[in-house]
């Protein structure tokens, strides 16, 4: 009788035990905005295609996102499976929270970094290691209100809205699309309008030639002749030709979306919200050459895995990794480029226009800078640029103090860099 | 038996307290220990290195550094426009809410409560909209009579606007506690007033304000102790700026510890505010003991 009961629950054990998937994973991500949907349905296909896993989607808007990721991390409670932004790469290294995942490529995931565009791969990787696998190619690009251009006359040959090209076009672009529509004396429509302005500038800056830091990432460049040169145009844009408003917090999106806007340079991300509004006849076109060279920012979700993972969780997580990857046409349908050449070249592809518009850039674009003291640097250069663009102080006083800031941020993390190696306690050991 | 009912009234204060005891010491004394013990090391939160202990270091570092000071500025700046006006208006308020009678009273004393109950993200949002310069509901409607103000974008409008819309989101509690307090006062008080002759403005000068200075106080120094913590209106609706001129001092030891992730120095400037608070706090308490 015993025998019999404990055969029957082991038994049912064994049953439920095969219905049950066999290895949870939690994934973390920040798509909070209509990126969220297309995501969610991947891990909903995913967990239906493999009933051995489960995965455990938790999507936090950015802002709080990495905060949280951190303070898990730290605890011992970090995901399986996370997104990060590229230039995030080398602060989740020496928080020592990232596995590397060259050992995993070929034989787990089945993955040949050959098939990833090369800039997006190399965003992942640091000092000869690979530590995650791109997923896109977020790329910055322009959007352009038709409608606007055809007003101002701003057309080609067979009437269509020709968008500028380089600088000269730009900026006859701007005379023409700058209107005191009332005649009140004030302008109600901008030709351009700074939106996202640290992108802008970023862009603009290595447009004229300019980096951000070093090869040895020991000093910071923003004060270089040309990134002041850059910055003093778009000054001179905004206070002597009176062609840009400040950008002040005339949010520029909005003002684009209702009409009043003629270019800004967003980023892919953007397409998304635009396709909900079916009153709006809007254009993407690669961000005009204003400098001495054609560049736009790109930056790249990266998948990565936590440092100590189990041997059942990690190719379980090798799985759901190339099962993404594998569907980034999927993904990329939302408002992205998939970081696979494979994928890029296939028709489905091509039909997506804007994406495809977006991509005609991908020769030359750039990463955002990635160091370790990343934050402190973007602290410096916003505070930098929003004084330049208000005119509060000029652009090179004010790249000046920036960089004497962040030299200070450099300094304090080589010191403890060189700390750390001498003192013989386990790396992200704290207090 | 005698000992057993002497162990129970003897200690049934801390059973009382109890459960208070363990929550505060888990959840405030002992991280506020540990943010004091923190704000003598430097330890960035991802790097490698251990913790190292600096001494005085953080503390020399916070007094030295230019964005202390002016986030300190911007801090002192809140608080002086902020409480005067919450107070004045407050008491104004329930003043005026007090001469109105039965049901009307509870709908005015509900309708400014009401704001206080939105969560800063809600309503900083929302006034985020009301103060946008181009579309925001403002200037749409001042734009009519040529009046187009730069509610956010300006440095010198910057803060007024963010005090403005904390007098709308906290103006309400202020005002439930000086009406309780105006209500305690005994009408026999107003009445002998009125017999020796003496007008509205005296009454108000001679009975109402001097038996509501306890109240007073309570007002005054909650206000100052939560205008030198604000935070959640300058992050969500200016982020620091136009120029840091919103950059609270919560604001940057937040984006110190949080960001930058420099614990050590951002528990430093907390204990730097914790300072200032103690030292406004203790100075109001005496000033108001001698007046009595």
């Amino acid at each position: 009788m015993v025998v019999a009961a404990v055969g029957m629950s082991l038994l049912g054990a064994a049953c439920s035990r095969q219905a049950r998937p066999e290895v949870t994973l939690r994934f973390w991500n920040g798509f909070t905005g209509p990126d969220g949907r297309p995501m969610q349905q991947l891990v909903k296909q995913f967990n239906r295609e493999n009933p051995d896993i489960r995965i455990i989607m938790q999507r936090m808007d950015w802002y709080t996102y990495y905060n949280k990721l951190f303070v898990a991390g730290i605890g011992g409670r970090a995901p399986e499976v996370f997104i990060i932004h590229a230039s995030n790469i080398p602060r989740f290294i020496h928080a020592d929270f990232l596995r590397p995942v060259d050992d995993l490529l070929e034989k787990e995931m089945g993955l040949d970094p050959k098939d990833f565009f090369p800039s997006a791969w190399n965003a992942a990787g640091y000092e000869g290691k690979q530590y995650g696998i791109p997923l896109d190619i977020s790329i910055h690009g322009m959007y352009y209100n038709k409608t606007l251009f055809r007003a101002a006359g701003i057309v080609d040959e067979a009437g269509e809205p020709r968008p500028p090209r380089n600088q000269r076009e730009f900026m006859e672009a701007l005379r023409k699309l700058t209107l005191d529509r009332d005649g009140d004396g004030d302008t109600d429509q901008w030709g351009f309008v700074f939106n996202n302005t640290r992108n802008s500038i970023l862009v603009l800056m290595v447009q004229f030639g300019g980096m951000f830091f070093d090869r040895d990432n020991q000093q910071c460049l923003l004060n270089s002749e040309r990134n002041v040169r850059a910055l003093t145009w778009c000054r001179d844009l905004i206070h002597q030709e009176k062609l840009v408003p400040s950008p002040e917090n005339f949010t520029a999106w909005l003002g684009f979306r209702q009409g009043n806007v003629a270019m800004v340079f967003e980023g892919i991300y953007m397409l998304a919200d635009l396709r909900k509004q079916t009153d709006l006849d809007y254009g993407v076109a690669p961000i005009p050459t204003i400098g001495e060279q054609p560049a736009t920012l790109a930056s790249s979700h990266i998948v990565c895995l936590r440092r100590d993972l189990k041997d059942s969780e990690l190719q379980a997580a090798c799985r759901f990794v190339r099962f993404l990857t594998d569907h980034s046409l999927d993904w990329a349908q939302g408002g992205q480029i998939p970081a696979r050449l494979s994928l890029l070249e296939t028709p489905r592809f091509r039909s997506m226009e804007a994406q495809s518009t977006f991509a005609r850039q991908l020769d030359h674009v750039f990463y955002e800078p990635n160091q370790p003291f990343n934050n402190q640097f973007d602290t410096e250069f916003n505070e930098a640029v929003e004084k330049a663009l208000r005119n509060s102080e000029s652009p090179k006083a004010a790249l000046d103090r920036a960089v004497e800031n962040t030299q200070r941020a450099i300094r304090r993390y080589y010191d403890q860099w060189d700390q750390a190696k001498h003192s013989s306690s386990e790396p992200g050991a704290g207090l | 038996m005698n000992q057993r009912r002497n162990f129970f009234p003897r200690c049934s204060g801390w059973i009382f307290v109890l459960p208070f005891l363990i929550l505060f010491s888990a959840f405030l004394l002992t991280p506020l220990l540990y943010g004091l013990a923190l704000s003598f090391f430097n330890w960035e939160m991802l790097s490698p290195a251990p913790a190292q202990f600096i001494g005085w270091g953080n503390f020399r570092e916070a007094l030295h550094s230019d964005r202390f000071w002016a986030s300190t500025l911007a801090t002192a700046r809140f608080v002086i426009m902020a409480t005067p006006a919450t107070v004045g208006l407050s008491l104004a308020l329930a003043l005026g809410i007090n001469t109105i009678q039965g049901r009307r009273q509870a709908f005015y004393r509900a309708s400014y409560f009401l704001p206080g109950l939105l969560s800063i993200s809600v309503a900083g949002l929302l006034w985020t909209w009301f103060y946008n310069g181009e579309f925001g509901l403002f200037n749409a409607y001042l734009e009519k009579i040529g009046i187009k103000i730069p509610w956010l974008t300006s440095t010198s409008w910057a803060m007024k606007s963010i005090v403005i819309m904390s007098l709308w989101w906290c103006l309400g509690g202020a005002t439930i506690i000086l009406l309780a307090g105006r209500q305690q006062i005994s009408q026999s008080l107003y009445e002998a007033a009125s017999i020796d002759g003496a007008g509205a403005l005296s009454s108000l000068w001679h009975i109402t304000i001097p038996q509501m200075r306890p109240v007073l106080l309570f007002v005054t120094v909650t206000n100052i102790i939560g205008s030198f913590q604000v935070f959640g209106q300058t992050y969500i609706i200016t982020r620091g700026g136009p120029e840091d001129s919103t950059r609270v001092l919560v604001q940057y030891i937040y984006e110190t510890a949080f960001l930058h992730y420099r614990m050590g120095y951002g528990s430093a400037m907390c204990w730097l505010l914790f300072a200032f608070i103690a030292f406004f706090s203790v100075i109001q308490f005496m000033a108001m003991k001698e007046r009595r």
